[in-house]
């Protein structure tokens, strides 16, 4: 029992919890995104890309790797500010912005992959971990990167969520989520939040990408998989709850992670299917409320 | 209207849909559409141009599942994500069907019952979600299922099904044979516009008015006392029957089917094709099919990146006409009229 505890269950539990946290650092985005304009970004696997071939390309040039991840967030913010303003703000006014922003940042998707595949070329590209090693838990082995991912994921959540609930930053945020009008009464520029907001989400996006590159390899399709993962944290934690997308992030990638000791790993995403149909059909909301609001 | 706090809408109000009524020039746009098509089949047919009767017949059997996304999308204002996922269930059950007995009515028939039941029961899981929930839902549900249709070996996984017969299809008087290019068009031209004028009529019915009731506020239609989930379920059914009869074809056509049939990328471009021809007037979806299929076509001879250019001009259509290329053309035509009258 405590063999199986610990060489069959452990690797798994801490295997799920580095991607886990990278997820997390997804749904973030997306949920803040939705809390904030109630956009739903589908652009925002393609984000998640652009954010590892951003690594790929600094690298590539010379760029340290840690240099690529300060970097390339402040980069992808900047095109997250650019998409809000340039384009989502065109047809956010309209009375179905629901179905027209999502159709737009589908476009934007659509773009934005083809662009990968132009710049970059359609073969999947790898980057070098920055850390080597390995570090002995619990009588296991790690890779060290594995765990600074974890560490650094952990702790880039936390930084979110003082930002938004003990900062006064987080509180325009917050007000702004709540009632845009009362806030933009009160002399908070709305507008400038809306977009600001938007390019935090990329950036968070943006970071997991960079984080994840050196793990998995980077393709322009690399996205697709992984946002599927983030909706389905977003729904089932809440859409625009930050204590949903941390609480569902780390609870669905341990199930998928234990699951697949017992099921084929082709079957994991038909569960957590499973489990988000189970959660909407139980509260259509999610289990959490929305950003502001609670 | 900008109700940050409100829940989100689970209808699609004015921009992109609009009510569309017998005597519209829609009549006048279908007619152009089923008219040109007969004319290029008799210039086609004239020069013996096989490849573009074979992309003309693929354009329509799209245009039959961009009908039944713009059924949900347009007219109902529910957003389908996944559409492709009946689409090409109604492709693997006609190829299992024509593999073992090559008739063309059994296959389609079979396809019908087939997607109607898993309409029902998709349907069932997916109308439970409202506005963007469902739209994500939908798109989960296609995911998830093409990646199990993916990765059984049974169903030919990643390859699909191949080697599939073309039918001869006896239609009383004469026998068409699936495999003669020019024949085989006029037969997808035919089922294609029965599909759009039942549906058309369809729309007239106290059922199809109730639809657009949905769209414009699902609340009122319950105050009204109607279950609004029972017509959402109906019309997804129906959508999904209309997508497996459009996908029952292609098969025919190409003669093999594979699990990309029911990927991501054949639901967008269904919406795409609606949203550029022109979401909730049912013959904007095949304008948009054919226009974009021709260019899909046409640029992919240039270039393998023709995305980038069908994704440019949708983003271009949301922000812009989102209205979509018939509802603009229905506008000015009746613009024209009233400045006629007054």
């Amino acid at each position: 029992m405590i063999d199986w505890l610990q060489f069959v269950l452990a690797p798994q539990v801490i295997n799920g919890l580095s991607i886990g946290v990278a997820v997390v650092l997804m749904a973030l985005g997306l949920t803040i995104i939705f809390g904030l304009l109630d956009v739903i970004n589908m652009a925002h696997g393609e984000f998640y890309a652009i954010g590892a071939y951003a690594a790929v390309a600094l690298i590539g040039v010379g760029v340290p790797f840690w240099w690529a991840l300060v970097i390339t967030p402040l980069l992808m913010a900047a095109v997250g500010y650019a998409t809000e303003r340039l384009l989502i703000q065109r047809v956010f006014q309209s009375k179905d912005r629901h179905t027209l922003t999502l159709l737009l940042t589908f476009g934007v998707a659509i773009i934005l992959e083809d662009g990968l595949k132009i710049v970059f070329g359609a073969n999947p590209m790898r980057v070098e971990a920055p850390i080597g090693g390995a570090t002995e838990v619990f009588g296991l082995f790690f890779p060290n990167y594995r765990l600074f991912v974890m560490a650094l994921g952990s702790a880039i959540v936390v930084a979110v969520w003082v930002l938004i609930y003990r900062t006064r930053l987080g509180a325009i945020v917050r007000a702004s989520a709540f009632d845009h009008r009362m806030a933009g009464s009160l002399g908070v520029p709305v507008g400038v939040v809306y977009a600001g907001s938007f390019a935090f989400g990329v950036a968070l996006a943006g970071v997991a990408g960079v984080l994840l590159a050196p793990i998995y390899s980077v393709f322009p399709t690399m996205g697709r998989d992984f946002v599927l993962i983030a909706f389905s944290v977003v729904i089932i934690g809440g859409m625009g709850s930050i204590k949903g997308a941390v609480i569902a992030g780390l609870v669905l990638t341990q199930i998928q992670s234990i699951s697949s000791l017992y099921i084929s790993p082709v079957w994991s995403d038909p569960l957590l299917f499973g489990i988000m149909v189970a959660v909407l059909m139980w509260r259509p909301q999610g289990l959490f409320g929305k950003l502001g609001h609670a | 209207m900008l109700d940050v706090a409100a829940p989100a809408s689970d209808q699609i109000v004015g921009t992109i849909a609009g009510p569309v009524t017998h005597r519209s020039p829609v009549r006048w746009f279908a007619i152009a559409f089923f008219a040109i098509a007969l004319g290029f089949a008799a210039v086609a047919q004239a020069t013996g141009q096989v490849f573009f009767f074979r992309l003309a017949t693929e354009a329509l059997i799209f245009g039959g599942l961009a009908l039944s996304v713009d059924l949900l999308l347009g007219i109902t204002g529910l957003l389908p994500l996944g559409q492709a996922l009946f689409f090409g269930f109604g492709a693997y059950v006609s190829a299992l069907v024509l593999k073992s007995v090559p008739s063309f009515w059994l296959a389609l028939a079979v396809a019908v019952v087939a997607s109607a039941a898993f309409g029902l029961v998709a349907g069932i899981i997916a109308i439970r979600a409202k506005g963007v929930y469902f739209a994500l839902i939908s798109f989960g549900l296609a995911q998830v299922l093409s990646k199990a249709v993916y990765n059984t070996r049974e169903l030919g996984a990643s390859d699909g099904i191949i080697g599939i017969p073309a039918p001869p299809i006896p239609l009383g008087i004469a026998t068409v044979d699936a495999a003669s290019p020019g024949g085989f068009f006029l037969v997808v031209l035919v089922a294609i516009a029965l599909v759009y004028v039942g549906l058309a009529y369809l729309l007239e019915t106290p059922f199809g008015r109730q639809l657009g009731a949905i769209r414009v506020n699902a609340h009122r239609v319950a105050f009204l006392g109607f279950a609004a989930w029972r017509y959402k379920l109906a019309v997804f059914v129906l959508a999904a029957v209309v997508a497996g009869f459009a996908g029952a074809l292609y098969p025919m056509l190409r003669g093999f089917v594979s699990p990309e049939l029911m990927f991501f990328t054949v639901s967008g471009n269904a919406v795409i094709n609606v949203i550029v021809g022109g979401a909730g007037t049912l013959i904007g979806a095949l304008y948009g099919s054919a226009i974009l299929t021709v260019l899909r076509s046409v640029i992919g001879s240039f270039t393998e990146h023709h995305q980038l250019v069908i994704g440019a001009i949708f983003v271009v259509s949301v922000i812009f006409f989102p209205k979509g290329l018939i509802g603009y053309a229905v506008q000015a035509v009746e613009s024209r009229r009233g400045s006629r009258r007054s």
